[in-house]
């Protein structure tokens, strides 16, 4: 090993350039790891203490899988752990706070060996393992496996103002809503409240169920208010409530150049277009009516489409999850094509599909064209423009 | 008047310029050498036929070789010394690595002298093109070029292909690099002349000097008339690699070299201070430069300087005489592109610097994470991830329609990688498949 090493290194610095830039991979991965950790901060103060207990299981379990993996298979572990760290906290951030101890140590054994081992580990695999690893966990511990949903119950417990970060998310009693989170000390003999998600909420105009909302105010009036919806104060998963903290730690991570700004700039461009336009049925008349963003007054439609973003998992999903370096399209053109399409398909997901993780799920779904996105690609130096190639007649083979 | 508008290119990155210990330091003669070794094939042909025997005194600036045929040049002896005898040296070959040449090793050297003024002895601009132009194949010289040609040789392709735009390049926006800098600053006269009467030879239309915009300042004595001689002088801002032959005659005709081809077909030239320093030498002065300017840099160099040193000279010995530390091998050339230095190597014309830097920091390769900053740098626009998948996977075919022939070889993918791949190396290796490919083809088509 140490003299594949040496060979290895020795090869590469006999060609030009003999200059190299300072980043190498690590210092991506632990940045990053560091960007992510603002989300949990968040989460820690919405969720309690097990919000970071979930967290270090995760981590714990994600760094623990993959050196037991090294030391089995007997490959060299470059950069594993660093790697194998941040997917743990990724999967962490998508996790609600309260479930078991189990959950997060099967997620992160999902991750590290399903997600990214048998594709052959970093950089080789598809899709992103921290979805991976949520979806799986999002499978196992629900209904046909387990008698309840242990990672999507009808009602999500956050934190009273009172009792932030020292609280026990799991004592709880059940609140009609929140009207505002800053000024409602904690209910008697509880640390928590437990509301509808607000996703869910929307989830009435589209819904099957019979009990519909009169219009669209109507479910905005039932919401949380905006400031509750930026600052996260609301059921959710650990990393997914908190807007405001995604979009520092994001810009943060555009900054540093480890993310094109516009790859989650179209997410959310997509999010915002499909969620103005896709329809929903509202009133008593029950009739799909599209364009819900003009339906009931422009003013109504603008808090419609901003509630969508900010009351879910699209924000954490734009800003880290797409962003995973190895499973988005390396183009610029085609990262905007696949940011485009996560965004859609999350807002889509989420209208008309009883799915617990519509915008995981879009990013995981477009994982998968990945590699035929990324045959688009800019005109090369030199190559003729795509309308000079076709006049010309094609070489013989 | 009509405002011109110039070209850009996407990607590129700013590099530490690093250049402040040689940027002020003069031109100075390198110290007394122990032996020369001329390489007797500078060019890549049939090595010139000697004409002198072990054992004879030569003078400087003696014929040493005779060539005899148009790709070949003759030698001439850099300083005077005895002939001590045949034998070889190691020269850049083109793109990459070095080849053997057949090479007179000089001893008892006389002492090098630094770049004395000289009287002019050729009228060259009362002199028509025709005779201009004969003056300049009479001259053998080299261009400083990679592959370098006999100068002659490359005044009549010019020629043949109708080139219309000779562009000096002086941008050298590499780091430590400062010789084309020095010689411009110093002698930027004479360049100028240089580029004038290149252009008289090849009879173009336009010809320009590119030129760095931060050091215009160092330039006002040559760059000042420069319309006078009917040059443009375009002062560029500093991204690289803007000195990269494709991007330069993109930014400045705003036209692409086609994929695979080579500058002249689309009617363009370029050249170097260098070249057009020897020539002026040449054709105005009638003295054959047998010496060029040599940036010695580095963190590992104790003194170091822009050095006027004979072609032929041990590479080590220069490095030696510039008190350099540490035993790792040295750099020819920029430190993108240049090449690692063998013991063996001598100074030749493409010899732009001589670079002692510090090992790269701990550079094991680990697996590409498909972070796509050499996608987003490249300049060409190529999608370097996907190369690399070509080049572990063998696909030739697909790096070609990938457009990897577009590479300028700048080495920014090698440079920003993470994972420390070397993805220049890479791209390069790819490159020669192609076109070996490319030339087996229609042999295999004809039989």
């Amino acid at each position: 090993m140490v003299q594949t090493r040496q060979t290895l290194s020795s090869q590469a610095a006999a060609h030009a350039p003999f200059l190299r830039a300072p980043e190498a991979s690590r210092s991506i991965f632990v940045v990053m790891f560091a960007a992510a950790c603002a989300p949990l901060g968040a989460g820690v103060v919405l969720f309690g203490w097990r919000a970071l207990a979930v967290a270090g299981l995760s981590v714990g379990g994600c760094v623990l899988t993959e050196t037991a993996y090294y030391r089995v298979t007997r490959t060299p572990a470059l950069l594993g752990r660093s790697h194998a760290a941040l997917t743990g906290l990724l999967l962490a951030l998508t996790l609600p706070a309260f479930v078991p101890w189990y959950v997060p140590l099967t997620g992160a054994v999902f991750a590290i060996i399903v997600g990214k081992a048998i594709f052959g580990g970093m950089g080789h695999f598809l899709w992103q393992p921290a979805l991976v690893g949520r979806l799986a966990v999002g499978v196992i511990f629900a209904p046909p496996l387990l008698p309840i949903d242990l990672l999507n119950p009808q009602q999500w417990p956050v934190l009273a103002v009172n009792r932030v970060i020292l609280g026990d998310v799991r004592q709880t009693r059940s609140v009609r809503a929140v009207r505002d989170w800053q000024r409602t000390p904690a209910p008697p003999q509880a640390d928590a409240f437990k509301t509808r998600r607000p996703r869910e909420m929307l989830r009435e105009l589209t819904g099957p169920g019979e009990a519909r909302p009169a219009s669209i105010v109507d479910t905005l009036r039932r919401m949380p208010p905006v400031r509750d919806l930026l600052l996260g104060a609301h059921g959710g998963d650990i990393g997914e409530t908190c807007v405001l903290v995604i979009l520092v730690a994001g810009l943060y991570l555009v900054y540093r150049n480890y993310v094109r700004g516009f790859l989650p700039g179209m997410f959310i461009l997509a999010a915002v277009v499909t969620a103005a336009i896709a329809p929903v049925r509202a009133g008593q008349g029950q009739s799909w009516k599209w364009l819900p963003i003009a339906s009931e007054g422009l003013d109504v439609g603008f808090s419609y489409v901003a509630y969508h973003l900010t009351c879910g998992e699209i924000m954490l999903a734009a800003w880290f999850l797409a962003t995973e370096m190895t499973s988005r399209p390396v183009t610029a053109p085609a990262q905007a094509i696949f940011a485009a399409g996560c965004g859609a398909t999350a807002v889509l997901l989420r209208l008309y599909t009883p799915l617990a993780i519509p915008a995981y799920a879009a990013v995981l779904g477009w994982n998968t064209f990945t590699p035929v996105l990324d045959v688009i690609r800019p005109r090369v130096l030199g190559q003729k423009r795509f309308w000079q190639r076709w006049r010309e007649p094609r070489p013989a083979e | 008047m009509l405002r011109r508008r110039f070209g850009t290119f996407t990607g590129g990155i700013d590099i530490p310029d690093d250049k402040e210990a040689t940027l002020d330091a003069p031109i100075a003669p390198v110290g007394r050498l122990e032996r020369l070794r001329v390489p007797l094939a500078p060019v890549p042909a049939e090595p010139a036929r000697p004409v002198v025997r072990p054992g004879y005194r030569v003078a400087d600036g003696q014929k040493l070789a005779e060539a005899d045929s148009p790709e070949q040049v003759a030698v001439f002896a850099p300083l005077a010394g005895r002939v001590a005898r045949f034998t070889e040296a190691l020269v850049p070959a083109h793109p990459s690595g070095w080849r053997v040449s057949p090479a007179i090793e000089l001893t008892d050297l006389g002492r090098p002298e630094g770049i004395r003024p000289l009287p002019t002895t050729y009228q060259w601009q009362a002199a028509d093109d025709g005779s201009l132009r004969l003056r300049v194949a009479e001259g053998g010289l080299v261009t400083s070029g990679s592959p370098p040609t006999a100068l002659a040789g490359w005044v009549e392709a010019a020629r043949r292909a109708k080139v219309h735009t000779l562009i000096a390049n002086v941008m050298e926006n590499t780091p430590f690099v400062t010789a084309d800098h020095r010689l411009l600053a110093e002698h930027g006269g004479e360049v100028m002349r240089g580029l004038v009467i290149l252009a008289r030879a090849i009879g173009v239309t336009e010809a320009m000097l590119a030129v760095d915009l931060r050091r215009t300042g160092a330039y006002q004595a040559a760059v000042g008339p420069a319309h006078l001689h009917g040059v443009d002088a375009i002062a560029l801002a500093h991204k690289y690699p803007i000195g990269a032959e494709p991007i330069l005659v993109k930014v400045l005709t705003r036209r692409e070299i086609p994929l695979g081809r080579r500058a002249f077909s689309i009617g363009v030239a370029t050249t170097d201070a260098a070249t057009c320093w020897a020539t002026y030498q040449w054709v105005a002065c009638g003295v054959r430069p047998t010496a060029r300017v040599v940036t010695v840099a580095g963190p590992r160099v104790g003194a170091p300087g822009n050095l006027l040193v004979p072609f032929g000279a041990d590479a080590g010995e220069v490095l030696a005489l510039a008190e350099v530390r540490g035993d790792e091998p040295a750099i020819h050339g920029p430190a993108m592109t240049g090449r690692m230095l063998p013991p063996e190597a001598v100074v030749t014309g493409q010899t732009n610097a001589l670079l002692a830097l510090e090992p790269p920091p701990a550079g094991v390769p680990t697996p590409c994470i498909r972070c796509g900053w050499c996608t987003d740098n490249c300049p060409a626009r190529l999608n370097v991830a996907a190369l690399n998948d070509d080049f572990e996977l063998g696909r030739t075919e697909r790096a070609r329609r990938r457009g990897a022939l577009a590479c300028v070889g700048c080495g920014i993918c090698s440079y920003v990688c993470p994972a420390r791949l070397p993805l220049a190396r890479r791209v390069g290796l790819l490159m020669q498949a192609i076109r070996e490919e490319q030339t087996a083809a229609p042999a295999r088509a004809s039989q």
